[in-house]
Formats: structure tokens, sequence, C-alpha cells
């Protein structure tokens, strides 16, 4: 390749670099704002989140292997990436401390969320008429749902789980969410006729002893909402038809008020049927409220509440969890592989809901939430929330799909959180709070004297030693100091890359080593000429020499880091991602910068001067040989 | 120019080392330092930083002072408590704003009463209760599976660039290569036990790091290992062990500049990183590259290059051709040859007319019998298409 035409590429490289560096995404605020790499907790401090362990059921705080355990998953859920740097601690018995770079408050939400997963059918649905039936409209006003739209793919139940590649599911009919408006607009009636949900065949759940404390809490609720209220509301069977009267939640009333600690002491049916339980409600219910794989449970999804059977798959049945964007939909989409034990028990749950037995309420409670529904529907429950509640289009024997209201991020969320596994610990997050950076500009700022320093160091021995080459080895290092510079910017946007003092030190490592492969290009070079060729015929011989050695040892340098990328995790990823990048970026100079430049250059006179050169001794030592053979000739 | 200094030999190849000659020599040097440094493991271990071992945070009220204060009191503290020297008092991290601001401050697990002590004095110092201060155990933040993972991709890496070293050179080569790399690593940790230098995850990144370099300058001496002994049993002028000293010496500037070139900054980062700031992931990550890579430098000169050598020997086809070149020697009496040194080629002035240059296997022109295998790259050729200007 024309050495005119490397030099054309890497100036195309520098452009669309630095274009991304300060026109990209993210890119804002002011020239030099643009110009910020995102540096790490140690250097600017950040965001620090305390969660909170639920003590156990007799009062002691969870032992030091599950504490050690939901530190571990928590570490994987925050350093997914593996660049981030964040740290995760145990303090003291109970807390776990996560402290991230910068304003992280969004990243940290949810790492704390205990991700138990449970796959449960769905046996009722019902509106949120909570604001109506406290309020009834003397017109008929449009109530509006009071449920709290949930950062995890909640929204519309639209979901439809395609069984792998082949089947694409048909889209269930009409609309969830919207369709189960509150009032006016019909209620559900599905469960207007149903009772009590018979628990659907395979599984009958054993009746669930009430323990001493709910018992307790029950008797105060009693006295809260008044003993009349509380009689109307052991005897409901059925959701209360607000359709036919719109007062009729008027007794229910001073349910409204229960805390979610409170509503979690209720029976499944009562927290299903008094109509004036809001979802809102029913979402505070404390971490791990419906965790129980054998009871019977009520959920949230989008201003539906959904009565919901046993969880016949759980997370642990799961193998693998992957976002992926489905071309056909346009929709993130998290596909689940599950264990063989877990697709076995998935095919089952999927029969019984694509077959319903006769008796099974389920499928009036699909039809209710989806009109046209032929199927029954299974509800993914994260924690205290219905995250989608697909209706089942065939007896599914392979990989399967969560739709839902996902984005990129919330898709690669989920997938992280159902792959760590749930948490052992239910925790409670406190508020996150701010942290300085532990070694701050001083640091900083030292780090960058010594990496100036160090590097001038090298200009001067190379200068010394190899005279003008010198000042290609300079320029060189320059460039790959700039190239990385903006690597840095623009992955500290898009991936998080996150550079701590340690990382800095790495690059700047990384930097001497790059100018390495001059010295064995220049070695080389003083070889072909103390065999006595001439600069212009040794330049390309010595290059192609020594770019065999280059390669080589940047081969190996890359193996190591893609290794150590893809097994190891925590700091170590972050390490070996640096350590990938700035090698690659030291090929991209020795190729598209070095090896033009010093083509040119042997076609100059000045190179041969042995003053300016540095390969001088070199030929003057050739020079003397010839002459000496000639004397004994 | 009738006798030139060492540095001025070093610099045209020509230093003439006896090295592979002496390989018996560095084997054992090099095994003395594997013992001490596998017993050192054995014996001292490692002092583990706090991000491995987990320590104690003790968190004092904002409102009593500045940063720079209360590091200043906490120092004190421990030194009044007699550990100032194992409770490795971090960096001082304010967290949270305004009125319930509080600042934290780790040190080295400590025991009860100990942390009780230091609590009371730095209360005292700072004019708080002590009961306004709280000390809690923090577990290790860079956990045992960290670790693990990190050991587990060594070892995939060590099978994958044996493999590929197999393949770039022949099988004799990578097992020295790996060997090599091995001893560097042993030895590093080993004077990390020794010395009793804390361990943290600097550390063990900068330790991570050792390995490419450490192989490349191995590449680097083994490249001109196989140039100089390509079709070497075509002839009968010089041994394997002679054909390599020869390539070390050739490579010997090559390797103390490129050790020189990265030790550079890296001294940079240690002694001036370290001299301004005292300890920091600066200094932790300097020190480790430092020892490493100043360790690869030596290894891959008087270990690998010996090893490569004691490792060909007993390949049948090299023996055979080791005892040829000898046989012919002591028939044309050509003198006492040490072994690994070049025989002089007639001149009485070995050190004039620089014999070793002259007869410098030249790339190009080698001897005509036996190419064994074929050159990587693009050959003899020129890169294609240089434009004359």
């Amino acid at each position: 390749m024309h050495p005119g035409r490397q030099l054309a590429v890497l100036g195309l490289l520098f452009v669309i670099l630095y274009s991304l560096v300060f026109f990209g995404p993210g890119a804002s605020g002011s020239f030099t704002d643009r110009l910020h790499p995102k540096l790490g907790l140690d250097l600017v401090g950040g965001t620090q989140a305390t969660y909170v362990a639920s003590l156990m059921s007799n009062g002691q705080p969870p032992p030091r292997s599950s504490m050690e355990e939901a530190r571990k998953i928590i570490d994987q859920r925050v350093n997914a990436l593996g660049v981030a740097e964040a740290e995760v601690v145990i303090e003291g018995n109970t807390n776990i401390v996560v402290s991230v770079a910068g304003e992280a408050e969004d990243q940290l939400k949810n790492v704390g969320q205990a991700a138990q997963m449970r796959f449960r059918k769905v046996l009722k649905a019902t509106g949120d008429n909570a604001a109506v039936a406290v309020a009834p409209p003397s017109a008929a006003p449009s109530a509006s749902a009071s449920a709290a739209p949930k950062p995890s793919g909640s929204v519309a139940p639209k979901a439809n789980t395609s069984p792998g590649p082949k089947v694409t599911a048909s889209p269930s009919g009409g609309q969830g969410g919207g369709e189960l408006a509150p009032s006016p607009s019909p209620s559900p009636s599905a469960s207007a006729s149903a009772p009590a949900p018979k628990p659907s065949a395979s599984a009958a759940p054993a009746p669930v002893p009430v323990n001493e404390k709910k018992k307790q809490q029950r008797a105060a609720i009693e006295k809260k909402v008044g003993p009349a209220a509380w009689t109307a509301a052991e005897k409901l069977t059925a959701p209360v038809d607000l359709q036919t009267d719109p007062a009729a939640g008027l007794p229910f009333k001073a349910f409204s008020t229960l805390t979610g600690e409170e509503v979690n002491a209720l029976t499944p049916e009562m927290q299903f049927n008094v109509p004036t339980i809001s979802c809102e409600q029913l979402d505070k219910r404390p971490n791990g409220a419906i965790d129980a794989v054998d009871e019977q449970v009520v959920a949230c999804q989008s201003g539906a509440k959904m009565f919901l059977d046993v969880a016949k798959v759980v997370g642990t049945d799961i193998d693998s969890a992957t976002p992926q964007l489905d071309q056909q939909q346009g929709q993130w989409v998290v596909s689940l592989d599950f264990t063989s034990e877990g697709q076995e028990k998935w095919t089952a749950l999927t029969r019984e809901a694509f077959q319903p037995a006769a008796d099974d309420p389920c499928l009036a409670a699909a039809q209710a939430l989806s009109t046209g529904a032929t199927h029954c529907l299974v509800a993914v429950v994260l924690d205290k929330e219905v995250i989608s509640a697909p209706e089942i289009q065939g007896v599914l024997t392979g990989q399967s799909q969560i739709t839902g209201q996902f984005d990129a991020a919330s898709a690669k969320e989920l997938a992280d959180q159902i792959t760590y596994g749930a948490l052992p610990v239910t925790f409670e997050a406190a508020a996150t709070k701010t942290v300085s950076a532990t070694l701050g500009k001083k640091q900083l700022e030292a780090g960058l004297l010594a990496a100036a320093i160090g590097m001038g160091l090298v200009a001067i021995y190379a200068f010394f030693y190899y005279r003008l080459l010198g000042s290609v080895i300079f320029l060189s290092l320059l460039l790959s100091g700039l190239l990385t510079f903006g690597a840095l910017v623009v992955l500290g946007r898009t991936t998080g890359f996150t550079l701590t003092l340690a990382g800095i030190a790495g690059f700047i490592v990384s930097l001497g080593v790059a100018a390495d492969s001059f010295v064995i290009y220049f070695e080389r070079l003083k070889d072909e000429i103390h065999e006595g060729r001439s600069a212009r015929a040794a330049v390309p011989r010595a290059w192609v020499r020594a770019r065999r050695t280059i390669i080589s040892a940047n081969t190996i340098t890359i193996m190591a880091a893609v290794v150590l990328y893809i097994v190891s995790i925590g700091a170590v990823k972050g390490f070996a991602f640096a350590l990938g990048l700035s090698t690659i970026l030291d090929l991209v100079v020795v190729f598209l910068f070095r090896h033009p430049i010093m083509t040119m250059f042997a076609n100059t006179k000045a190179f041969m001067s042995p003053r300016v050169s540095g390969l001088g001794r070199a030929m003057k030592q050739q020079q003397q040989r010839v002459s000496t053979d000639v004397k004994e000739a | 120019m009738a006798s030139k200094g060492l540095a001025e030999r070093l610099y045209l190849g020509e230093a003439n080392l006896n090295i592979v000659g002496r390989r018996k020599m560095w084997f054992g040097i090099f095994a003395g330092l594997l013992i001490v440094a596998l017993g050192s493991f054995v014996l001292r271990g490692f002092d583990l930083g706090i991000e491995f071992a987990g320590g104690t945070q003790f968190a004092i009220p904002a409102s009593t002072g500045t940063q720079a204060e209360a590091q200043s009191a906490m120092a004190r503290a421990v030194e009044t408590a007699g550990v100032a020297e194992e409770a490795n008092v971090g960096p001082v991290q304010q967290v949270g704003k305004g009125a319930d601001a509080v600042y934290t401050i780790r040190t080295a697990a400590l025991s009860q009463e100990k942390s009780t002590e230091i609590k009371n004095s730095v209360a005292a110092d700072l004019k708080v209760s002590p009961d306004d201060i709280s000390d809690d155990r923090v577990s290790a933040a860079w956990g045992t599976q960290v670790t693990q993972q990190a050991l587990l991709g060594l070892g995939i890496f060590l099978v994958l660039v044996l493999g590929y070293l197999v393949v770039r050179f022949e099988w004799r080569m990578a097992v020295a290569a790996v060997m090599s790399l091995l001893i560097d690593l042993v030895l590093t940790a080993g004077v990390y036990s020794l010395v009793g230098f804390e361990v943290t995850p600097s550390t063990v990144i900068g330790f991570l790091t050792i390995l490419g370099f450490s192989l490349y300058d191995v590449v680097v001496v083994f490249d001109k290992v196989q140039e100089n002994t390509r079709g070497i049993t075509g002839g009968t002028a010089q041994t394997y062990a002679e054909a390599t000293n020869l390539a070390v010496n050739q490579t010997l500037m090559r390797s103390i500049n490129t050790g020189l070139v990265a030790l550079l900054p890296v001294g940079g980062l240690l002694f001036i990183g370290a001299g301004l700031l005292g300890a920091g992931s600066l200094k932790d990550l300097g020190l480790v590259l430092f020892v490493g890579m100043g360790l690869g430098v030596i290894s891959s000169i008087l270990f690998a290059a010996p090893m490569l050598v004691a490792l060909k020997n007993q390949e049948p086809r090299i023996k055979s051709h080791n005892a040829r070149v000898l046989a012919r020697r002591s028939a044309a009496r050509s003198g006492d040859v040490a072994r690994g040194e070049r025989p002089r080629s007639g001149k009485s002035d070995a050190e004039e007319a620089p014999a070793l240059a002259g007869s410098t296997p030249r790339p190009g022109a080698r001897p005509a019998a036996k190419r064994g295998g074929t050159r990587g790259g693009a050959g003899n050729r020129p890169s294609g298409g240089q434009k004359r200007r």
C-alpha cells in the first residue's frame, strides 16, 4: 500500500474518532466538557447505595455465607459490563454497600432487587378499581388506574411467547392494560361467576398455615378497618362488581388506608377481591412477599390485578437469559434457555395453559385481559410485579422469550438479573448518598505528571540512541496517546468504561510497551545496514522481518486480553479490556503511521547521514569492513 | 578502533558473551531462586490488602472538621494504639452531604479492643463522643471468585499461548518460552511474598500485565534464534548452542533496549508516583510491573535461550549435528573451542576486525543446504509497490 494512502486511512480514523468525541452520542456541554473520559470512583467519587438485609424469621441477621453470596451476585449485576469498576462490600452484619463512579442512581436502583423469578398461571383478573371504589363517580368519569408504572417491562401485557425461532406466536388480540380500564368500561366478568378458583389439577396447594404473626396482624387490621368491613371482605368470593353498583366499594373504603405490610397479611383472596386495595398498595408489600412457590398470590401489572396460581417454574430452572432484538417485532425481548429439568417443568406448564382443563378459570381470566384469547396466560413474576403475562400459543419445548415493554437497557438488566440468579437474602434499599473521591485530583495530577516524566525519559532515550529516528518514536507515541484518549472518551460514554488510577497507569505502561516495537524495528534496520544494504533497500526488508516479530508479540498480548476478558470478572475484566484496546491501537499506529513515515524517510538524503539517523555507527562500521576486506584482498 | 568498549560491542551485537555455554550455572541460579520463592509462599504467604482480606471501617461525623483533620486524627490514633504498621490506614472518604455527612476510613482488620481504643482516641482528638463514631467490619471487595477466575484465565491463556508458539516456532521453543514466563510470574510473586509488599487489586492487575510483556522478550530472542539456526544441520560451521548464543548476543541490545524503554515509564510511575504520594495504586502497579518486567528481560536472556538449547540438544538430529561439528573441529585443530564460543575464524585478534560481524549469518544468504521451513510473512520481497519519489 502506498505510504500516503496509509496515512490517509489513519487520518480518517482520527477524524471519525474525534467527531465521535465531540458530536457522538452522549456528547454534551462545552468544548472541554466533551473531552472528559469517565473517571473512576477513586478519582472523582460517585454514588454509594446501601442495601439492608431483612432479618431472618428468628430475628437474626442472615448467615455470613448468604451475605457473601448476595454480595457476589450484586457485584456481578453492577459490574455486568465489567468495565465500570464498582465496589461492593459487606458492612457490618446486614448491609451491602455498593459504590459506583459518578452519578449512578438509576444504575443502582434495581441491583438490590432479589430478582426472584416465578412463572405462574393467571387464574383470575380484575381491574385495579380502587380509585373508583373509594370515590364512586357521580357521573361516569374515567378513573385512571393507579398502578405505578414500573421500570421493568411493565405496561401492556401484549406478550406472546414465541417458542424459539420456529413458531411465531400470533399476537394476542386486544390490548390488556388499556382494555382493563376500570369502570365504566366493562370490568372483567370472568371472575364474577367463578367461585374461589380451584387450584389447577396438578398441584393442589396445601392450605397455608397461618403463623402467629399474621394472626396478630390480621387482628390489628380488623380493628383498623372495622369489624363490618372485615367480615364483608372475608365473605367476598369474587371481586366486587362496581359495574352495576358504583358504590359497592364504599363499605371497604378503610382498606385503602392499609400499608403494604398490612395488605400482605391478608389472604390472597382478600387482596384480590376487595376493590379498594389498589395495585399501588400491593406493590408496596415487603420484598419477598410473594416468593413462596407453593402459594397462590396476587400481583399487579399495569392496572390489572391478577390472581396467580402456585409457581410451577422458578428462576433457578432457567439456565441463561439473553437480551435480544426481535427482528420481526422490532422490539427487545429476553430469551430464556431452561435447564433440562426446568425445560420439562416449563413444557408441562405451557401445556396446562395451552390446553386448559374445562374447570380451569384461567381461560376466562385470559379473555378478560385480552379479548379473543383462546389460551391461558402465564405471568412472569419478578419479585412483586408481573413483568409480562403472555398468552401461551403452544406447548413450548425449546427456548422461550419474555416480551414486554423493554428497551435495550431494561432487557439487558432483566437478563442479567435472571442470569446471575436471585439473591438469597431480601434487601431494603436505603437512601443513596454521594461519596467523595478516595484519591482525588492530587493523585490524578501526580499520576499524569509521573506519566509525562516517564514518557519524557523514553523520548530522551530514543533521541539519544536513535537520533532523528527518535522523532518518529516520539510522534508515534503522541499519536497512540491521542488515539487512546479519544477511544476512552467514546467508550466511557457508550459502554461506561471507567478509568481508575490503575487504569491510567496501565495505559501509560502500554505506551512504553508500544515503544518497544520500534526498538525491534530499528535494530532490524541496523542489522540490514550492517550487512551493507542501502537505506532504501534496508527499510522495506527490515519492516517485513520486524513486522513478523511485532505481530507475534502483539498476538500474544491480545490473546491474553481476550481470554481474561471472557473468563474473568470484576476489575480484571476491565483491565483486560484496556489491555486489548491499547494493543490494538498500538498495531494501528505501527501499520498506518510508522511504516509509511519510515518509507518516506528512507527516500530522503538526510536519513542516511550518520549524524541524523543514529544508524551511523552501523554504517561507519560497514564502510570500515568493506575497506579492510579490500586491504586484505 | 583497536579495542571497542563493551557498550560499543553491545551496540553492534558483538558483545560475544558466552551465555548459553554457562547454562548449568543459570539453571542453578534460577532453581535456587525458585526454591526460595516457593518456600516463601509456604512459610510467609502474602500480605493481603483490605480489598482481599476485609477490614474495619470507621465512620466519623463530618461536622467534626475537614477531611484532612479526620485523616490525621486517625493516623495519630493508630500510632497511639501501636498498630500504625499493620492497620494500614486508607484514605478518608466523605459519604453523603450536609448535616448527616460522615467521613469513612478503612483500615486492616483490627481486634475489637484495638478498634475501640482507636475510636476513643479519635473521639478525644476531634472532641466528639465515642458513640458518634461507628466501627464496622467490612468484607473483602475483591471476592475470592475474582482471583479464581483470573487464575483460570491465566491457565487457559498458557495453554493457548503454548499452542500458538508451537505453530509459530516449534514445540521446544514453546515449552522454553512458557517455562520462562512461569518463572517470571513465580519469582515476581516471590519478591512480593519475601519483601512483604502489600497485595492489592492493582498488584494483581499489574501481575497480569507481565504475561504479554515477558513473552514479548522471548519472542524477540527466539525469532533471531530461529533465523540463525535455520538449515544449521546443512553445514558444520557451528553447533546449535553456538548459533543460539550468537542470536542472544545479536539481540542483547534489543532486549536491553526494549526493557529500558518499557521500564522508564514504569519507573516514572513508581518513583515519582510513590515519592509524591506515598502509598497508592500507582506504587502498587509500578512496583509489580517494575519487578516483573525486569525479571522478564533477564529471564528471556538467561533462562529461555539456555533452556531452549538444553531441550534442542536432546533432539537426535541436532545431537548428531553437534557431534559432527565438534569432530570436524578437533580434526582441524582449530584451537580450544569452549562450548558456546564461536570458533575464531583464523584471525589472530578477535577483538579487532569483528570476526563475528563478518560471519554473522546473513539472513539473505543462508547455507544453501536444507532450508528448513518457509519464511513467514512476505519472505524476501520488499513490501510491494514502493513508489519512488
